[in-house]
């Protein structure tokens, strides 16, 4: 059974946003929501690192245990979804959420804050499956089509992996033996208590 | 079969004259489903996978491993 | 009683058993969003015109919709990568886009460009140029084609009648695709000028001109495939990473398996962020880092000295020059360390095959055919032309700028770098199957004819300039911008003159452009926009940097009231009476509203017909097409076909090179394979090796410029060097008879490049493995150009005036491309503006858009990423001046025109030095042009053109313009 995960490989992601269009395009998801972003740090000094992010669909998911509505739900192939007919828009699960993956669009008829919208690893949601209610509540259900997410098929680098949790990491896996360079995928440390013991080398910058 | 017609159709315009009064449902009650009790069908539910979960993971597998662009350049 | 509807009816079985296709059918209904076509939306309310509600209590219609779905191969139409695109179209709509992952060039992958490009094809929000319109008392109004074609022909006709046909300019495209970019040349020339020039004029003219001189073509050598096999990467002068993101595939792949990556910028790039090694320069000293280099090279006896003597002519020459640049100079020039310039050097010479990658960062400067000499002779001294995992990586700009340079609008050229001599009119007379007279009685005379016609860097000033400084009889009255971005040329401010100054101003393009809104400012009448349909609204061969050729299929019909390039060109051909001509050998098919216009396929086959110079005629619009349904057949690594078999044509594709990259010589039947990295003689040409060009004679000052002895492709009959390939030479080798009866009638009296039998080129390579255009020495001196070995000269708006008497720019030059230029003039004018004006300003690209951006910046998933213009400033040079970030400044050059931008500090840049983006336009001098456009097709993101700012300068040989090195003050706003 495949669980579905993201990998977002920091010495690959070149910032392009090429996996924040292929979302928005895919989904038709209106200018300021945002599903996908890359977040860059140390932006224009040497040491600078972007990577890819959206829901992580975490296995054990904060946004599900507050929800006060119950709205969410965990497919069997580990993918985080929600009910938008039973979301109340209060934002909760933007509180709780790690990644700031819940969106909420503006909403015209209904006030301020509309129902919560996210990364539904391009697996649609509860309405039936490519049927226009679908499409038109969650995108696309690219899982059901046999396909996986469309930012990580259109990565401009590849750095962004999605998909079979397994699969991901044989492919990263792959990338950081080529590298001989250890284990660099970023937080590793702060995750798992290792302390770095490689930084990944600065460009040396003139001074 | 006259008389459940009747008290059918007396629910539902009980039910459509509470709705319009602008009460919205606030207890959802679930049809049991698939995941957690909320109404979802399974990715290979549809075609083109005719309900056959295994066809459904090996098509995913084979389309993962597209993204490794080692096993398109270095396996030529 | 309680549960709501939708999830009520989630559990009915029958719908999840519907064919999959009927389903798609549904839900992609674009029917309402065509319904709302957008007309008159205005830029504004960019959420509210969306189609995104999720209030709504959508279901699924109940009646099925006619499914009727197509997948469509067609190629990214924005940079030179060449990436593939797989558009699935459903009743002529196109309703979503899927990954090639098959394709050997960008492996699925996509920028944010690639991954947005759908948005072309949605009509709810566009922001095209719909109809056409002309400017009526400052407004823009809408008129029939009917009328803008009989009004625009007429005036042309007129101008023609009055002034020559010289009075008119006409701006070609490096969005039009093979096909169309020669069918304008054609156009123009029988409309009677070499006036019209395109994009490629200030973006790569200095690396066509440089490096054709150094060693025969002037194209990338390799490809971006090719990187894998090199060593060690460096960056001179290009910004991959945004410029060309999915070529970082290629290049971080390389790193991941062992390639050193070595960027030199003056500012810490993305690409500088991905490398292994970043080292700051001063912008425009280019020349003298790579002589900084050499000097390490030959000091250290790193340079390859068996290569340099059988393969380089004039490397003495250089050595010479190289010495003169001591570490220290380099670093008084260049601000770079000893130990940073040998690190570079030493890194490349010890890490082999190495290979240096460039893009505008060393073609726009006033030097720059020496810039990007410098770094040829660099391969060159180092061995690594020629070599798989080496070269030098020139990334082209535009989807097609390469092909539109290879066989479109050039104003010194004829298709496939033919000239404008009279042999060549004479060969093309031949291919466009017109009488030779008739072509010259439609010039004003001969002389003209074989003039080289005016850029399009400088057309303003062929319009500004007193009528007794130009090189022909009229000033330019009439400027047609066919598919070209006004706010990619420098002088923004003059170019507004110009504009007020003609008597017409025609603009053929999907968008309106930043053309219409500043001829709207500029002028009250006499402007008139002609809507083009897109590259995805027509079917036609692009060519990608690395010289491969992709077939786009047609992904949807023109939209709105559009059409294509070729069919507009034609219609004019009839308003002008040449149509007959035009078209002599070209098939005319049915286009949009059963319109005619020339067949695309036949339009390639015309061009294979004629193109032999550079091999375009291998690739026959057959073999292209065989090669898009068979992508996966090519290897990554060397773009070659292992086996495979068309299975709609039966074509053989075992040992094509993916996309026959040019040159593909001979005949399609000849089946060459195309050349993947050009001069590698360890391969047989006719495996798609070669050799360096011999074009400049065979001797010079007593030494041969021809191979040495033992250096030629693998298995060629002749050993060493020699030179191109005659009928005389055929006969004097004994293999005249090879050639067919046939093929002997046609090469009586031509050479490689006028035999239209294709038959010298089939004898020589077939059966001698020998190359048609012979074998010589790349040459390190070209003589023929003002410096023949690389020099540095200081930017005309130098930041150093002590650096200025030392290493002047040129003497102003009276004429070049019928205009005067001047060099000397202006830089003592400006040898002490640094004081004034302390901040060096250069520009570039931005990820999310694409040339001018008129295009990119209406598409509302790119524009949302970059809402407003910005100034790149150091934060020391951002306290100094009292502002902060995300702040208003006025950016003012020595042109003293003012740019109202955003600021964005950070240490990307280094104190002293600006950098500005330069997609964007629509903002002039703060003021917001969006009443200019005609309503509701102004781009969603406006802002400050760079170039309404940017100083004057150019390239002494090709009039490219400098945009990378010029000086400014910022200022709180």
């Amino acid at each position: 059974m495949a669980r579905m995960k993201f990998l977002c490989d920091a010495e690959r992601c070149i910032e392009c946003n090429g996996c924040v269009t292929a979302c928005k395009q895919e989904h038709e998801i209106p200018w300021g929501v945002n599903r996908r972003r890359v977040v860059t740090l140390n932006d224009g000094l040497p040491g600078e690192k972007s990577i890819s992010v959206a829901c992580m669909h975490c296995s054990d998911a904060p946004c599900m245990a507050v929800c006060p509505v119950d709205c969410f739900y965990k497919t069997s192939e580990g993918v985080v979804l929600h009910d938008k007919d039973l979301c109340i828009g209060c934002g909760y699960c933007f509180y709780a959420c790690p990644f700031g993956a819940p969106q909420f669009p503006q909403d015209g008829a209904f006030g301020l804050r509309g129902k919560m919208d996210k990364c539904t690893f391009c697996a649609g949601g509860p309405e039936q499956d490519h049927s226009a209610a679908e499409f038109k509540k969650y995108g696309r259900n690219r899982l059901a089509e046999g396909k996986l997410p469309a930012c990580a098929e259109m990565c401009s680098t590849k750095a962004l992996l999605g998909g079979d949790g397994d699969v991901v990491a044989d492919i990263y896996r792959t990338r950081v033996l080529t590298r001989g360079k250890g284990s660099d995928v970023w937080g590793w440390g702060t995750a798992y208590g290792k302390p770095e013991t490689r930084q990944p080398a600065p460009p040396q910058a003139k001074s | 079969m006259k008389a459940r017609l009747i008290i059918a159709s007396a629910l539902a315009i009980t039910a459509f004259a509470v709705a319009g009064c602008g009460e919205k449902p606030n207890v959802t009650i679930y049809k049991q489903g698939q995941y957690q009790g909320k109404p979802d069908n399974v990715p290979w539910q549809s075609q083109p996978f005719n309900n056959s979960q295994a066809d459904w993971d090996k098509a995913i597998k084979a389309r993962n491993a597209r993204q490794n662009e080692y096993a398109r350049i270095e396996n030529q | 009683m309680l549960t709501r509807k939708s999830t009520g009816a989630a559990v009915a079985p029958s719908r999840l058993t519907r064919p999959v296709a009927t389903m798609l059918g549904r839900t992609i209904d674009r029917r309402t969003f065509l319904k709302r076509s957008g007309i008159g939306l205005s830029a504004g309310a960019v959420a509210a015109q969306l189609p995104f509600s999720i209030v709504d209590e959508a279901r699924a219609a109940d009646q099925p919709a006619p499914s009727n779905i197509e997948t469509k191969r067609t190629v990214c139409t924005h940079c030179s990568v060449g990436c593939a695109i797989d558009a699935v179209v459903q009743n002529g709509v196109w309703i979503r886009q899927e990954p090639v992952f098959d394709s050997p060039i960008n492996l699925g992958s996509h920028c944010a460009k690639g991954a947005s490009i759908r948005e072309h094809g949605m009509t709810h929000d566009s922001h095209r140029l719909k109809y056409p319109m002309k400017l009526v008392a400052g407004k823009w109004q809408k008129v029939s084609w009917d009328q803008a074609l009989n009004d625009v022909s007429q005036k042309l006709l007129q101008i023609r009648k009055e002034s020559g046909p010289d009075a008119t300019f006409w701006i070609g495209s490096s969005k039009h695709n093979n096909e169309q970019a020669y069918l304008l040349r054609k156009f123009v020339s029988m409309f009677g000028t070499n006036n019209m020039d395109h994009q490629a004029r200030i973006c790569h003219s200095t690396t066509v001109a440089g490096v054709a001189n150094t060693w025969g073509y002037g194209a990338m050598t390799n490809s971006y495939n090719d990187e894998q096999n090199s060593k060690c990467i460096l960056f001179l002068g290009s910004n991959a990473a945004e410029a060309h993101p999915v070529s970082m595939l290629h290049t971080l792949h390389a790193k991941e398996k062992g390639a050193k990556v070595i960027v030199v910028d003056p500012r810490f790039t993305r690409t500088a962020a991905k490398a292994d090694t970043f080292y700051r320069i001063r912008s425009g000293t280019d020349i003298a880092f790579v002589m900084g280099m050499l000097n390490h090279i030959f000091k250290n006896g790193w340079e390859d000295k068996e290569y340099i003597r059988t393969r380089v002519y004039g490397m003495d020459k250089v050595r010479a020059e190289a010495a003169k640049w001591t570490p220290d100079e380099v670093e008084r020039v260049t601000g770079m360390k000893e130990a940073e310039v040998r690190d570079v050097a030493e890194s490349m010479a010890k890490n082999k095959p190495s290979t240096i990658v460039w893009a505008m960062g060393q073609t726009q400067h006033t030097n720059g055919n020496a810039v990007v000499r410098a770094s040829c002779i660099l391969q060159l001294a180092l061995g690594n032309v020629g070599v798989a995992g080496g070269g030098t990586n020139i990334y082209r700009g535009h989807d097609n700028v390469q092909g539109a340079t290879d066989v479109g609008p050039n104003p010194d050229s004829l298709p496939g770098y033919y000239g404008v001599a009279t042999g060549s009119w004479k060969h093309f007379a031949a291919v466009w199957g017109v009488d030779y007279e008739w072509l010259k009685q439609q010039f004003a005379n001969q002389t003209l004819m074989e003039k080289p016609g005016i850029v399009v860097s400088r057309w303003i000033d062929a319009v500004l300039e007193k009528n007794d400084l130009i090189d022909q009889d009229s000033n330019l009255r009439a400027v047609v911008y066919w598919g070209h971005a006004p706010n990619s040329q420098n002088r923004g401010k003059e170019m507004l003159e110009a504009m007020k100054k003609l008597d017409l101003l025609v603009v053929v393009d999907p968008y309106p452009s930043a053309t219409a809104a500043m001829a709207a400012l500029a002028r009250k009448e006499n402007v008139y926009l002609l809507p083009a349909a897109t590259q995805l609204e027509c079917e036609g061969s692009v060519t990608a940097s690395n010289r491969s050729l992709q077939w786009r299929e047609r992904v949807i019909e023109p939209m709105f009231e559009s059409r294509t390039d070729h069919m507009i060109m034609y219609q004019l051909a009839q308003k002008f009476g040449f149509d007959k001509q035009f078209v002599a050998k070209i098939k005319l098919q049915k286009g949009k509203g059963n319109m005619d216009e020339p067949s695309m396929e036949d339009t390639l086959r015309e061009i294979n017909r004629g193109m032999w110079t550079i091999g375009y005629t291998g690739q026959s619009p057959e073999r292209l097409q065989a090669h898009m349904r068979n992508m996966h057949v090519f290897d990554v690594k060397t773009l070659r076909a292992k086996g495979g078999k068309d299975a709609k044509t039966g074509y053989v594709l075992d040992g094509d090179y993916y996309g026959l990259p040019w040159p593909c010589y001979g005949t399609p039947e000849l089946k060459h394979p195309g050349s993947p990295n050009l001069y590698q003689t360890t391969r047989h040409v006719m495996d798609g090796g070669g050799n360096f060009r011999a074009n400049f004679g065979v001797e010079r000052e007593g030494v041969s410029l021809l191979a040495e002895d033992g250096s030629c492709s693998a298995g060629a009959d002749i050993t060493t060097g020699y030179p191109e390939f005659d009928h005389v030479l055929m006969k004097k080798l004994g293999w005249w008879d090879e050639l067919t009866d046939a093929e002997k009638q046609a090469a009586e009296g031509k050479n490689w490049k006028t035999d239209l039998s294709g038959g010298i080129q089939r004898v020589v390579m077939k059966n001698h493995g020998c190359h048609p255009f012979g074998n010589a020495k790349a040459r390190a001196d070209v003589w023929n150009f003002p410096d023949p070995v690389p020099l540095h000269r200081e930017p005309l708006f130098s930041p150093r005036p002590d650096l200025v008497d030392k290493y002047p720019t040129h003497d102003d030059q009276k004429v070049r491309w019928r205009v005067p230029v001047l060099f000397k003039t202006v830089q003592q004018a400006n040898k002490n503006a640094v004081q004034q004006y302390p901040l060096i300003m250069t520009s570039g690209r931005l990820v999310e858009y694409e040339g001018g951006g008129d295009e990119t910046r209406s598409n509302p998933w790119l524009a949302e990423l970059q809402q407003e213009m910005f100034v790149e400033i150091n934060p020391k040079d951002a306290n100094d001046r009292n502002v902060r970030n995300n702040e208003y400044v006025w950016v003012e050059t020595p042109t003293k025109a003012k740019l109202k931008v955003k600021t964005q500090v950070t240490e990307r840049v280094a104190p002293g030095t600006v950098f500005l983006p330069f997609h964007f336009a629509g903002w002039w001098q703060g003021q917001d042009l969006l009443n200019y456009y005609p309503e509701g097709s102004a781009p969603y993101v406006r802002g400050e053109s760079i170039n309404t700012a940017m100083t004057y300068g150019y390239d002494i040989v090709t009039m490219m313009q400098e945009t990378k090195t010029s000086l400014c003050q910022v200022n709180k706003a």
